[in-house]
């Protein structure tokens, strides 16, 4: 089987290569027969990919250390479930589930949209097509997970242990899911382009798989942060390392995307710009990719570095190169249907929405490399670091939100005041309410309650929304509360989807703020000693030392401590941080020793242990941070996720034969309030 | 020069561009290769060093001034951490500060090292300021978490701000123009329909509804 793996991995190549000729020249002569051709091309190679990686995933479970990619990532000691996930942890092996998902997905929005794009099947074909020659090529010259080694190991190295956790076994997989998924609406914009056709159906597509990329790019974010707070103990989920930007850059462009399509939708505006956001996210999602297999921006993320880099660089150089071509000859096929009225009206504040998404985007891309750069104009290493991000992004990320309570409540086409004066009133007074309560309950710090008087701004609109919605679905239909709500989802499965996607936001920024009342303590403890100290809401906490304990699993060397903590002169339980030091059967040692974290979750905040080291026997060195409101991350990502799952429901898409369409009227003459 | 040429850049001016464009990616590309860190070649993992403590005792680099006469510390605990988070860990593997990484990674042997040259400076009466530039000094501007605001720095502060501000002066105009044009050509094609007012805000509201 693995033998049958490798060689479907050469055989997949060459299906690669004939599909993206063909289509391309069944694209240009318009001959029927070559792209029939290059079809059954795009699903052979799907079904080559398969096999390959069915092979790998033998030699990983066989544990056949003669290969080097299972010697390198596997060891006899590990728990199955992280053999079976080594397959994506590293360069080689990513690369195969890389083309094992484009494949996936190539195949199916091929064979979906098919028979409804004739036009464009071709030439989207032909893009999956070469994208993937790209990609098993890399890996058949450059990272093959097949490639012998000389001698046969008698025990393979493992899996780096802090890999070995539930989150890092579905995070990568989610992350690829998402970076994928830019290539398909990628593919259909390049056909979009190759073939001058852009209307409704190929909206349709576009946006179903933006969405789908968006979907797995937010819980792959979400869990990589939950994965970072929780493994690696510097107490925090978001370090601006390149890598997490480099997930967050096409999440960005994404995001703008499924905010301005609407209004090419509603009005057929802005063609030229949707079809700039679907090529950016697929470009940022390659750049990520380049960045941490190239090395060329330091990050912990360096897992895996290897000589493929300079590949991805041309791929990359590639694709901008052929895309920009095509949209600056093309431009002229893209031109609006109508024109924008007011900038005081939905669409306006779509506008405001991109510029600041693509504002933010090119912020954290230009932190990112803007190392490089000046080292290469100035020879200066410099670091950009968090407070850098954190200086530049807060004021983008605060008028987001404000904009994301403000969106829903501006009318289509043009607000009137009297329009906006109704919409306002509540939610300007609950966001106001909740400033002045959390003024008089101490809170000083500007830029914090500005956050909270948005955060409860935009809660007021979500709210409202809803409860107009019912309100209305009630007096109408005489529906129970209930089934008013349920029904009132299920019929706008778009719009209160996406408002519960912004209740998540809200949860997420609620808890960034929160940040800002971190605290430290720094602490050293002998047996049975006490350390007292107050979070930041004033309760009195108090820690006593159990002692240093040491023990030896089968496969590492363990030193712990445990605190008997009482939180205002109640006990409330152990909190126990641990050292870990793995060591292979021979007894070598394994990677470096990782730091177990002891975490004490409640909604308020978290009470967030670290061993950092033990002077003796007996002295222990510890931090102990409080960090609040971080369980709201966590649950602001679920809620996102959950909102998300409600606008991608199948039973949505019947209402979508109608998108693009766009009505030709005079202007309205009183600002008539309409819904989306 | 047709309005359609003037609207989509030509094939020929497009590609001289391009040309000149692929020349200095040319360039810019073999700068990224030649630049590539030993650390690319990792991949070989079976004879990976597994310590790298060699490696890390090499990023330390003393950051020593004598104490000043009379010497009194100028800085608290919580100032010398807060300075501490301003200082990039120069293990080279990380992208953690300080007080960060020397608090939670103890394998990290280069933040602790670190850590002792600020507490000798605190001790020996130095300000902050100063032992920050103590510490620019020797490592060069890396060390700091943040670029400094200065010199060739500033771009990498102002630029997001220009380009957003830029761009939105963009959409402001673009907003604009659309208005101005809006105003100009709906008289006389309004007057073509023979509706009041009210008539065809509620035509709209029926479409509308036709739609949801």
């Amino acid at each position: 089987m693995i033998l049958i793996g490798e060689l479907s991995l050469w055989v997949a190549l060459l299906m690669a290569a004939w599909s993206t000729t063909v289509s391309f020249a069944g694209g240009a002569t318009r001959r029927a027969d070559l792209t029939d051709s290059g079809v059954r091309g795009l699903y052979a190679t799907f079904a080559m990919i398969v096999l390959a990686s069915i092979g790998l995933w033998t030699a990983l479970l066989t544990k056949d250390f003669s290969r080097e990619y299972v010697a390198g990532h596997i060891s006899s000691t590990m728990p199955s479930v992280y053999i079976f996930t080594a397959f994506w942890s590293g360069q080689a092996g990513s690369l195969l589930f890389w083309s094992l998902i484009l494949s996936m997905y190539g195949t199916v929005a091929i064979a979906t949209s098919r028979r409804r794009n004739a036009e464009l099947t071709p030439w989207a074909t032909g893009t999956i097509s070469a994208i993937l020659l790209f990609f098993v090529a890399t890996t058949c010259f450059k990272a093959n997970p097949f490639t012998r080694l000389d001698f046969i190991p008698l025990d393979g190295r493992g899996m780096n242990p802090q890999l070995q956790n539930p989150g890092m076994a579905i995070h990568p997989p989610n992350l690829y899911l998402g970076y994928v998924a830019t290539a398909i609406p990628f593919a259909f914009a390049i056909a979009a382009l190759f073939s001058r056709r852009l209307d409704a159906e190929w909206l349709g597509i576009v946006r179903r798989w933006t969405l789908l990329s968006w979907f797995f790019l937010t819980i792959g974010i979400v869990l990589g942060m939950w994965w970072a707070y929780v493994e690696l103990g510097w107490g925090g989920y978001w370090a601006w390392d390149p890598v997490e930007n480099a997930s967050f850059l096409p999440w960005l462009t994404n995001t703008a995307f499924l905010h301005s399509i609407m209004i090419q939708e509603k009005r057929g505006m802005l063609r030229k710009w949707n079809v700039v956001l679907v090529v950016m996210s697929f470009l940022l999602a390659i750049f990520g990719t380049t960045m941490t297999r190239s090395g060329v921006i330091e990050s912990v993320h360096s897992f895996a570095q290897s000589p493929v880099g300079p590949w991805f660089l041309t791929f990359f150089a590639l694709s901008a190169g052929v895309t920009i071509y095509l949209v600056a000859t093309r431009l002229r096929d893209l031109e609006a249907k109508a024109e924008l009225e007011s900038m005081v009206s939905r669409e306006a504040a779509f506008l405001y929405n991109n510029l600041l998404l693509v504002g933010i985007a090119f912020a954290i891309f230009w932190g990112t490399v803007f190392p490089v750069l000046s080292e290469w104009v100035t020879q200066n290493k410099i670091t950009v670091g968090p407070p850098f991000f954190n200086a530049v992004n807060v004021p983008l990320g605060l008028l987001l939100l404000a904009l994301t309570g403000i969106g829903p409540l501006i009318a289509w086409r043009k607000a009137s005041v009297s329009n906006l004066k109704r919409q306002f009133a509540t939610p300007t007074s609950v966001g106001l309410i909740t400033g002045a309560l959390l003024f008089a309950l101490g809170m000083r710090a500007p830029n914090v309650l500005v956050a909270y008087i948005l955060c409860g701004f935009v809660m007021g609109t979500i709210v409202q929304e809803f409860y107009k919605g019912m309100r209305a679905r009630q007096t109408i239909h005489g529906e129970s509360v209930v089934t008013a709500f349920n029904h009132l989802v299920a019929r706008n499965r778009r719009r209160y989807g996406g408002y519960i996607v912004h209740a998540g936001i809200v949860m997420l920024f609620a808890a960034f703020a929160g940040l800002a009342f971190k605290s430290e303590n720094d602490v050293t403890l002998k047996t049975g000693e006490a350390y007292e100290t107050s979070d930041p809401y004033g309760h009195k906490w108090r820690f006593v030392s159990q002692g240093v304990s040491t023990s030896e699993p089968r496969d590492a060397q363990v030193i712990g401590v445990g605190l008997d903590t009482y939180r205002d002169g109640k006990r409330v339980g152990v909190i126990r941080s641990e050292k870990r030091a793995y060591h292979d059967a021979q007894g070598n040692p394994l990677f470096n020793p990782i730091t177990a974290v002891g975490i004490r979750t409640t909604p308020a905040l978290d009470t967030y242990v670290t061993l950092a080291g033990v002077r003796d026997a007996n002295t222990a060195e510890l931090r102990i941070t409080f960090n609040p409101l971080v369980v709201w991350v966590w649950t602001g990502g679920f809620v996102m996720m959950i909102g998300g799952l409600i606008v991608m429901w199948p039973q949505a898409e019947r209402r979508r034969a109608q998108a693009g369409y766009v009505a030709v009227m005079p202007p309205a003459t009183a600002g008539v309030p309409v819904g989306t | 020069m047709t309005d359609e040429m003037a609207k989509s850049v030509s094939r020929r001016a497009f590609l001289a561009g391009a040309g000149a464009g692929f020349g200095s990616m040319v360039v810019a590309a073999r700068a990224v290769a030649q630049q590539q860190n030993p650390r690319a070649t990792h991949d070989s993992s079976l004879v990976r060093d597994t310590t790298n403590f060699g490696v890390m005792d090499m990023a330390v680099k003393p950051v020593r001034l004598p104490p000043k006469p009379n010497a009194v510390k100028q800085l608290t605990n919580a100032q010398r951490d807060a300075l501490e988070h301003q200082l990039h860990c120069q293990c080279g593997g990380c992208t953690l500060d300080v007080f960060t990484c020397r608090t939670t990674d103890f394998t990290c042997q280069v933040s602790p090292a670190m850590h002792r040259d600020v507490m000798g400076l605190v001790e020996g009466g130095y300000s902050a300021q100063e032992i920050i530039d103590a510490f620019v000094a020797s490592y060069g501007e890396r060390v700091l978490m943040a670029p400094t605001r200065s010199g060739f720095n500033i771009l990498a502060w102002v630029s997001p701000g220009i380009a957003v501000l830029a761009a939105g002066a963009f959409i402001l105009a673009f907003l604009k123009r659309s208005q101005s044009a809006k105003t100009a050509p709906l008289g006389p094609a309004a007057k073509g329909v023979d509706a009041t007012d009210d008539e065809l805000a509620r035509l709209e509201a029926a479409i509308r509804r036709d739609r949801e």
